[in-house]
């Protein structure tokens, strides 16, 4: 069965997603134009500033070295947003769960969340070297914090007659999370991700910049030496690709996941 | 044949209702110096079969009356038995509307009902088949696959009526399911529930702010005083079912009805001059 006039409204949401796309690409494509007009206008260094027919071509000329790196520095943005996602959300559910957790365990987190993390980089990295480690640690520490903030605040907000309902049904602990707990927090956990995940991409560019032989910080570098700034703008151009393709992953996922969702 | 939902130890009577007992139940919520008497001492009983109506004014402990029944909250003092065991877990064999609905807004309405085979770990089919039966009794063919924000108060309700019953429990309580509903709806609804408990016979404890409800639906009636709530009067109500949509042509009723309201004004809930 299915929601009267559900059907007929597919086809104008398809043509308005079609807008909601089209609309700021288009305005993009107007900016860069304005810019590559009023560079061409005042006759600013490509070393200052390029235009964007240089990076562009510069993104064109590079892609393969920007593809791998670019890939690299997903791969330890995935990594670490994983292994600092599943240890919040574990915690969160402990904090909103139990009071004594809460008093052991909150105001650690703060003092984790408190630390000057990118200060820890260099540390990092005479303990582990030139390896992974670092970016993954320290992407993990970042997002740790809002995770557990938001994952606590959806285990919270759930009805307590909620629980009544559970019990009443002699559910398992097993059941009771799973039935009833996740997917009422499922929102607010979505919704932490989806903030967190843009960030990590700065957080493991800033570690491969510092220390690292790989990944499009170490690119960041590299253009740097070689005074390569059209390469600097179009590793830039990557690494937003990288943050907004992975929201919109988020969001994908959100949307399978959650479908009650009201939009 | 019917499903146990029960494991060991749980409690779970025999087939066609459940008697309830009750005595010197009372409940008082935190502790000193900031614990609040809720509820009591109260003293009833409910047969096995039976429908009866707790009425009382806001805040007396109708829905704490319920979770104490229920073995969900932990009573202060006395005793509740079931089928004449004492209570001392959560009663399972019991279906719940709790008040406003509480349905689960991330399941549809067929997902709401079936959550009981999932957590109770039912036979599926078995539970899907009563659970369409009870979709169709209850009016509510064609929201099967809707989220409760797709739902008007009354189907909300209904689910949650349905999800009260689809694991056929022996016993029914029921938290004001039809509060926030509109007079047309809860007539309608009054009559559907009225023709399912009178094919199935469960013990119903029906907990109401309507004095029609409450006179439309029971055998008795137990009329309860500000908090904290104390039964102050039992009312039987002989009336033939299933009972009319307008109560109003038995002269039985008014009596009853003019009853309760001459308690509630003995009470103080009523002022009116
Ligand atoms: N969990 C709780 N903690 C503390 N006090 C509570 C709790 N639940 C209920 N109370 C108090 O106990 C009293 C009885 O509450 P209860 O919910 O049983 O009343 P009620 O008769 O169901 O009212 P209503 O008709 O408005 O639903 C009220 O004073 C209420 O404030
Ligand atoms: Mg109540």
């Amino acid at each position: 069965m299915n929601i009267p006039g559900a059907q007929s409204a597919e086809c104008p949401s398809r043509s308005r997603n079609l807008q909601r796309i089209a609309e700021p690409l288009l305005w993009f494509a107007a900016l860069l134009l304005l810019w590559e007009v009023l560079l061409w206008l005042l006759d600013v260094p490509l070393f200052v500033l390029p235009p964007p027919s240089a990076f562009l071509w510069r993104l064109v000329e590079e892609q393969e070295r920007l593809l791998l790196h670019g890939l690299l520095t997903t791969k330890m943005v995935l990594y670490g947003f994983t292994a600092g996602a599943l240890p919040g959300v574990a915690l969160g559910y402990l904090i909103a769960r139990s009071r004594l957790a809460e008093r052991l365990l909150y105001p650690l987190a703060v003092f984790v969340q408190g630390l000057p993390k990118i200060t820890l980089a260099p540390l990092l990295l005479v303990w582990f070297g030139f390896t992974d480690l670092p970016k993954v640690i320290l992407t993990a520490l970042v997002t740790f914090f809002p995770m557990l903030v938001d994952s606590a605040a959806g285990f919270r907000s759930i009805d307590p007659r909620l629980y009544y309902l559970a019990r009443s049904a002699d559910a398992s602990r097993w059941h009771t999370f799973r039935h009833i707990e996740l997917p009422s927090a499922a929102p607010s956990i979505f919704s932490g991700c989806r903030i967190t995940v843009v960030v990590t991409v700065t957080v493991v560019i800033v570690v491969e910049w510092l220390n690292s032989n790989n990944g499009l910080g170490y690119l960041v570098l590299r253009a740097m030496d070689a005074a390569d700034t059209p390469l600097l703008f179009a590793i830039l151009v990557v690494g937003s690709t990288i943050g907004v393709a992975l929201a919109y992953a988020v969001d994908l996922t959100e949307r399978l996941l959650l479908p009650w969702r009201r939009r | 044949m019917r499903d146990t939902a029960a494991g060991d130890g749980a409690i779970s009577p025999a087939r066609g209702g459940a008697s309830i007992r009750v005595r010197g139940l009372s409940k008082t919520y935190g502790r000193p110096p900031r614990a609040v008497h809720a509820l009591g001492p109260i003293d009833f009983d409910v047969a096995a079969g039976e429908f009866v109506s707790l009425i009382g004014p806001s805040g007396c402990g109708k829905s704490t009356t319920m979770l104490l029944v229920a073995g969900l909250e932990p009573m202060t003092a006395g005793r509740v038995e079931i089928d004449g065991r004492p209570l001392t877990r959560p009663l399972s064999d019991v279906g719940i509307v709790f008040q406003d609905h509480l349905l689960l807004e991330f399941r549809t309405a067929l997902g709401n009902v079936m959550l009981q085979q999932q957590i109770r770990g039912l036979d599926r089919d078995r539970q899907r088949a009563r659970a369409a039966e009870l979709f169709a009794r209850l009016g509510l063919v064609g929201a099967e696959d809707r989220y409760p924000w797709q739902l008007s108060g009354g189907m909300r309700q209904r689910v949650s009526i349905a999800r009260a019953l689809v694991h056929d429990p022996s016993m029914l309580l029921m938290d004001e399911p039809f509060g926030a509903l509109d007079a047309i709806t809860r007539t309608q609804i009054r009559h559907d529930l009225e023709l399912l408990w009178l094919d199935t016979r469960k013990t119903v404890l029906f907990i109401t702010h309507s004095i029609d409800e409450a006179i439309g639906l029971s055998d008795r009636v137990l009329v309860m005083s500000p908090a904290p709530g104390r039964i102050v009067e039992e009312i039987r109500i002989d009336l033939p079912r299933p009972r009319p949509a307008h109560l109003g042509d038995y002269p039985e009723f008014a009596r009853y009805a003019r009853r309760i309201y001459e308690i509630f004004e003995s009470l103080g809930i009523y002022r009116f001059r």
